[in-house]
């Protein structure tokens, strides 16, 4: 048997009967509570009960027909805090139905089967450009091929994905995965142009005028935010984004190099600061620490991530705020500069505001950080659309209605509208567009 | 101080002790495995069926096939067992071996034969063993040899016949077992006993089809391309036993000590047979699914009980619910209930008015909001179908009204079809 490489695999789904033994604990509840937990429309009530009285390829129909990415989403989405938190069952005996675990299991046997219940609409002579293929455009390039449209994704990166690829590390999401569920576009006969940025003076906006009859940007974010007077190159700090990437790319023996028995920091409280500390550690760090400015309850990554790094041995190094790094011979990182900080009242998320406490600056040395505290949209990106209304932040502004943007025809969703977002949100982005194109061109 | 808690049972003359017994089956197969019984605190056995050397036993394979309700669940097994594929002498050798070391125990020796010679040699053969009792077994419903098994309990004057031949042979204590598949079985029984049975054991297994495979359409078990309805037995009977006990218990004509067998795994659900009228209880499926050891519970969960009763003897037990037990047109129309809801355990899932909409009286209306049923008393037809829908137990009840409830009458949607209507009302 090979072995499992912490790094690389993703833990098994369940198989078929795993999933109906867990449907069938479901109540059948009217009207569903949990299905109107899913920002992007999913209907667990209805697949769950499917595949509760054993209609396999009717669940899997239920969910796929909604969402292209039926498997990325039952193995990413954070379903606690979404429809398994809406489950009736949340205060029985065994809890809440597992919806994302039934999910994946139902993706994953749909293909160990060969069932696609998808098709391609009747031909239509359109042609639709879609920017970005992550989940967004995924979702939207799916929704528009089974209406019959020719769709073209256009991809800056080597591979289709965009997060689902390059965001999140492959023992959270494997690749292969990945490449499966994106065949079920290929079926659906969507075009993909990977390694083709649409850069440059109103390179999207000319898409329009090379024949497509819409187009829907969703690029994503994909500039790291740096600490403020951060330097860019310091050899041992990576932005997360890099630091994930590279771990794709296959670089990982390069990456093990600079992190083996060092002491790492990552700076940051979200999912991608987990991903990053996590596999820090997996790569052979002696110490990994994640440094947040607020507190514990504060961190917008999910509860079991938190408590996987704490059971792992990962250190917290809450209410600190990172204000610089210290180098030592050949620039080399010796040590992070923090400030103690403590909470005031709530900002504008909602959460309490840390406030830095006086005199209190201190440093932890470290051999390597990475910076993990958001993403923003690629510099010069607007280039390629310079007419579409955008905010001050470079977010493109777009109806949530219809995603359609300040110029006709142009449509725009996923991160690059709302900011770092739930895969599943892309998701909904993906489809409301593909609604709204589909009526513009039915006109 | 507590009374102490007996268990022990008489029987046909045979003190067991307790009631709990193997059935005549795949579980009572050899010595070896009925010691293994013993062990564990199994208080007799039927022994697997005995049939003379003179026709092979040769065994369908495969022999069974699971009935599954939710999930993994066991709720019956349908099989095509023969009567023992072993050689009548290994069989009467064990039989020896355990009366040998085990002589507090029953060993009840079950036979079959295909001639009425046969019946008169296996009980004299049984009795030679050293055997407690016999089992008559006329109610096999899928044995290979023709005119044998159910199809000879199913004929009154052949039950009557070979109890008479056995009883003709040997001194031991008889037990008829009796098939299910007939419409009274109090028929067969008083037949048995007019040919000198001294107990009668119920049920043998019910005719079934357990299913079919939906890719090649062969019946299930799959026997080589054919499938036959055969023997089916386990959880999902325990209604039909229970009911034939019962009439069994029941039937002034009969008065004898009666086996119960059908669909036990628990405690409880021996104690149910007690309750109809059973002295002994016999298993088989609920070893099949779980194992011999599931009698220690059966002990320690009557003795409890019966203790928290204040019940020392299960003789006490036997037959209790019996005088409960009428004809449906017996019962006082006039009480009337209705559901009643605990609401503060309510967790919101819905499906008691779905299924009150569904299958029900239209007693319940929905409140979106809080995601909670709203009960109209005056259309509950107390049907308590929302019961069996709720998964939080007992948060719907049953409730008596007063006398001046009266109940609402259906909804008629054809009021104004009233002219069209043909027939006078």
């Amino acid at each position: 048997m090979k072995k499992s490489n912490p790094l690389t695999d993703m833990s098994k789904g369940w198989d078929l009967a795993e999933a109906i033994a867990e449907a069938d604990r479901c109540l059948l509840c009217h009207d569903a509570p949990c299905s109107t937990g899913c920002p992007g429309g999913t209907d667990p009530g209805q697949f769950i009960s499917k595949l509760k009285f054993r209609n396999v390829t009717g669940a899997i129909r239920t969910i796929k027909q909604n969402n292209i990415l039926g498997g990325a989403c039952g193995v990413l989405c954070p379903t606690a805090q979404l429809c398994e938190r809406e489950c009736s069952a949340v205060g029985l005996p065994g809890g809440p139905i597992q919806i994302g675990q039934i999910q994946r299991a139902l993706v994953e046997h749909a293909w160990a089967i060969g069932f696609n219940p998808l098709e391609k609409g009747a031909r239509r002579k359109e042609k639709i450009a879609i920017v970005g293929s992550g989940p967004a455009g995924l979702s939207c390039a799916a929704e528009l091929a089974q209406a019959g449209f020719r769709v073209t994704v256009f991809e800056a990166k080597a591979k289709a994905g965009g997060v689902l690829r390059y965001g999140v590390p492959a023992y959270r999401f494997a690749p292969k995965f990945l490449d499966r569920e994106l065949k079920d576009l290929d079926a659906l006969g969507v075009v993909f142009k990977c390694s083709t940025p649409i850069q440059g003076k109103g390179a999207a906006e000319k898409l329009l005028k090379k024949g497509f009859a819409a187009v829907f940007l969703a690029p994503g974010l994909w500039e790291p935010i740096r600490l403020k007077g951060s330097t860019p190159s310091l050899p041992g700090l990576f932005t997360a984004t890099e630091f994930l990437c590279a771990l794709r790319d296959g670089k990982q023996s390069q990456l093990a190099r600079s992190v083996k028995g060092k002491r790492v920091a990552v700076i940051g409280g979200g999912s991608v600061a987990v991903d990053s500390a996590e596999s820090a550690f997996k790569l052979g760090a002696s110490d990994v620490y994640v440094i947040y400015r607020r507190s514990y309850t504060q961190m917008p990554a999910e509860d079991d991530e938190k408590q996987d790094l704490l059971q792992a041995g990962i250190h917290f190094l809450l209410l600190n705020q990172p204000v610089g790094y210290r180098t030592g011979a050949r620039g080399r990182l010796r040590a992070v500069q923090l400030v103690r900080t403590e909470l005031g009242d709530k900002d504008a998320s909602g959460r309490r505001r840390p406030i830095e406490v006086p005199d209190s600056q201190w440093e932890l040395p470290v051999d390597v950080v990475i910076e993990a505290i958001g993403t923003k949209p690629v510099v010069g990106a607007e280039e390629g659309y310079p007419s579409v209304k955008r905010t001050k932040g470079g977010l493109i502004t777009a109806n949530p209605k219809t995603g359609a943007t300040s110029v006709k025809k142009i449509y725009a969703g996923g991160d690059i509208v709302r900011g770092p977002a739930l895969i599943i949100e892309a998701v909904k982005d993906g489809k409301t567009a593909a609604k709204a194109i589909l009526k513009q061109l039915k006109k | 101080m507590a009374k102490p808690i007996d268990l022990s049972v008489d029987f046909c003359g045979f003190k067991l002790i307790n009631p709990f017994m193997l059935s005549s089956s795949p579980v009572s197969n050899s010595a070896e495995m009925v010691e293994r019984a013993f062990e564990a605190g199994w208080a007799g056995v039927a022994y697997k069926t005995i049939v003379s050397d003179r026709l092979p036993i040769i065994h369908p394979s495969p022999r069974m096939n699971g009935y599954f309700g939710s999930g993994k669940q066991l709720v019956g097994v349908q099989n095509v067992e023969q009567t023992s594929d072993r050689g009548l002498k290994a069989n009467l050798l064990d039989i020896m071996y355990l009366k040998k070391h085990w002589p507090d125990r029953l060993v009840m020796s079950s036979i079959m034969g295909f001639s009425n010679q046969e019946w008169a040699d296996l009980s004299k053969a049984s009795e030679d063993a050293g055997a407690d009792m016999l089992e008559v077994n006329v109610s096999c419903p899928h044995m290979t040899v023709e005119g044998s098994g159910a199809k000879v309990g199913q004929v009154q004057d052949l039950v009557q016949k070979f109890t008479e031949t056995c009883r003709n042979s040997c001194s031991l204590p008889i037990v008829a077992k009796m098939t299910p598949n007939i419409t009274d079985i109090t028929v067969p029984a008083v037949y048995a006993k007019k040919g000198g049975a001294d107990g009668i054991a119920a049920i043998n297994s019910v005719a079934g089809l357990s299913g079919v495979d939906i890719d090649n359409c062969v019946p299930n078990p799959n026997v080589f391309g054919k499938g036959a309805a055969s023997g089916f037995t386990g959880p999902a009977i325990k209604p039909i036993g229970l009911r034939y006990v019962a009439e069994l218990a029941q039937c002034r004509e009969l008065g004898l000590p009666i086996s119960g067998i059908g669909g036990i795994e628990t405690w409880v659900d021996a104690l149910e047979y007690l309750l109809l009228g059973s002295t002994t209880i016999q298993v088989t499926t609920g070893i099949i699914h779980y194992g011999q050891q599931i009698v220690g519970s059966m002990i320690e969960g009557l003795s409890d009980y019966m203790a928290l009763k204040g019940i020392s003897r299960v003789k006490d037990l036997v037959g209790k619910a019996l005088p409960n037990l009428h004809e449906t047109h017996d019962f006082d129309l006039k009480r009337q209930g209705i559901a009643q809801y605990d609401l503060d355990r309510c967790i919101g899932c819905g499906q008691c008015y779905t299924v009150c909409k569904d299958a029900g009286g239209w007693a319940l209306d929905w409140d979106a909001q809080n995601r909670r049923p709203v009960l109209d008393e005056k259309k509950c037809l107390s049907c308590m179908v929302c019961s069996f829908a709720c998964p939080v137990e007992g948060l719907i009840t049953f409730k008596e009204m007063p006398s001046t409830y009266r109940r609402a009458d259906t909804v008629t949607l054809g009021e104004g079809l009233e002219k069209q209507l043909k027939a006078k009302c």
